[in-house]
C-alpha cells in the first residue's frame, strides 16, 4: 500500500499504467464520506492509464489515508493535492475530481494555474453545502442519508454485515469525530468572476438527474474554455457511468 | 501452491483481524456476500496480486472492463482462471 507524506498527512495513493515520455499524468481525486480512490481506481482510471499515468489517491479521512481529526475544507484539501505533486515528483499534471474532490481539483487549477493543464470537473457541486446529496448528512438524519445512497451501498449497509459495520463506523467517525460537517457548512460558493479566470480547457460532467445538474450549466457558462456533458446518471457519475466517463475523459484529454 | 491457495492467503492477509469466515474459500466463493470485501480492500488485494502474479496479471483492467452488477457477483474462481489464463 503506497502511503506518501504530504501536508502532514500520510496519504494513499494508486499509480496505473506507464505513460510516455511527455505525457502529461492525471490524478484523480474522489468525492467525500462514503468514497476513496476505489471509485476511480475500479472505475474510469485504467481506461486513462492506457495512454498516460493516472495517480489515484485517498482524501485526508478516507480510504487509506491517515484519519485526520480537522482539514475537511477545499483549501485543505488543495493543498494536500499540491503537496502530493510536490512529493511524487509530478510537474504538470491533468486534473480529474468526482464532486468534492472536482471542488478540490478547481481550486488547485485557480492557484496553480502552471501546475494544471487540463481540468475535469465531475459533477462539482457549488455550493457544496446545498448538494442534496450533502444536506441529508448535514442534517445527519439516519434514515434520509440511507435513502440518498446509491443501490449497492444502500444494500451494504443495511445487511448488518462486517462490510456494513465499517462503512457505518467509518461515516460516524467522519461526521463526529472531525470538523467535516462544520468545514463543510461553512464552505461558499464560488463567485462568477473567479470562475471566469478559469484558464485550463475544463471538461464538466454531469448527470441528468443529479441535485447539482444545474451547476454544470453555471460553469459551462463561466468557465471561458468548457466543454459540458450530461451523462444519464445521478451524482455519483464516476462510478455509476465509469466505461462511459473514462472513454470522455480519455478523448478530452488526448484533444 | 495452487492459485486458489495464493489468492486465498491474499484474501487473508487483506481482511486482516475481521477474518471469521469458518468456511474455508472455495472457486463458488463470492467476493461480495460471502467475503464482505470492501471497495477499498479490492484495491489492496488488486495491488497484493500483482506484486505476487507480476505485471502480466492486470487485474485492475480487466477488473475494470466489468459492469457494476458483475464485479459485485464476482467469485473467487472467477480471478483464479483469470490469472491462469494469463500465465499460460
Amino acid at each position: 500500500m503506497p502511503h506518501i507524506a504530504a501536508n502532514g498527512q500520510e496519504l494513499h495513493y494508486q499509480l496505473l499504467g506507464e505513460g510516455g515520455e511527455g505525457d502529461t499524468p492525471c490524478v484523480f481525486a474522489h468525492g467525500l464520506l462514503i468514497d476513496n480512490l476505489s471509485s476511480w481506481y475500479f472505475g474510469a482510471a485504467p481506461l486513462v492509464a492506457t495512454k498516460r499515468r493516472a495517480i489515484c489517491y485517498d482524501l485526508r479521512g478516507h480510504g487509506l489515508s491517515s484519519q485526520a481529526a480537522a482539514g475537511y475544507d477545499v483549501a485543505t484539501g488543495a493543498a494536500d493535492l499540491v503537496a502530493l505533486l510536490d512529493a511524487l515528483e509530478l510537474g504538470e499534471v491533468d486534473l480529474a475530481g468526482q464532486s468534492y474532490g472536482a471542488l478540490i481539483a478547481l481550486r488547485v487549477a485557480l492557484d496553480h494555474p502552471e501546475r494544471v493543464r487540463r481540468l475535469v470537473l465531475c459533477e462539482a457541486p457549488l455550493p457544496p453545502s446545498r448538494l442534496e446529496e450533502m444536506a441529508g448528512v448535514l442534517q445527519a438524519d439516519p434514515d434520509e442519508l440511507l435513502a440518498m445512497l446509491p443501490d449497492s451501498l444502500r444494500e451494504a449497509f443495511t445487511s448488518g454485515k462486517r462490510r456494513a459495520k465499517k462503512a457505518a463506523q467509518r461515516l460516524e467517525r467522519l461526521l463526529t469525530q472531525t470538523t467535516l460537517v462544520a468545514d463543510l457548512q461553512a464552505e461558499g460558493d464560488l463567485p462568477d468572476e473567479v470562475l471566469g479566470q478559469v484558464l485550463q480547457p475544463t471538461l464538466l460532467l454531469y448527470g441528468e438527474a443529479s441535485s447539482c445538474r444545474g451547476v454544470g450549466d453555471r460553469l459551462g457558462e463561466l468557465i471561458p474554455d468548457a466543454r459540458l456533458e450530461a451523462l444519464d446518471g445521478g451524482h455519483y457519475l464516476a462510478a455509476e457511468r465509469a466505461a462511459e466517463v473514462g472513454g470522455i475523459i480519455q478523448e478530452f484529454l488526448d484533444g | 501452491m495452487t492459485t486458489l491457495t495464493t489468492i486465498s492467503g491474499l484474501i487473508q492477509e487483506v481482511i486482516g483481524e475481521d477474518w471469521d469466515l469458518e468456511e474455508e474459500i472455495t472457486l463458488e466463493t463470492t467476493f461480495s456476500e460471502d467475503l464482505e470485501l470492501e471497495s477499498i480492500e479490492f484495491v489492496s488485494l488488486a495491488e497484493k496480486m500483482q506484486a505476487t502474479f507480476g505485471d502480466d496479471v492486470d487485474f485492475v483492467n480487466w477488473l475494470s472492463e466489468k459492469e457494476l452488477d458483475e464485479v459485485i457477483d464476482l467469485k473467487v474462481g472467477d480471478v483464479v482462471e483469470f490469472i491462469d489464463a494469463c500465465r499460460t
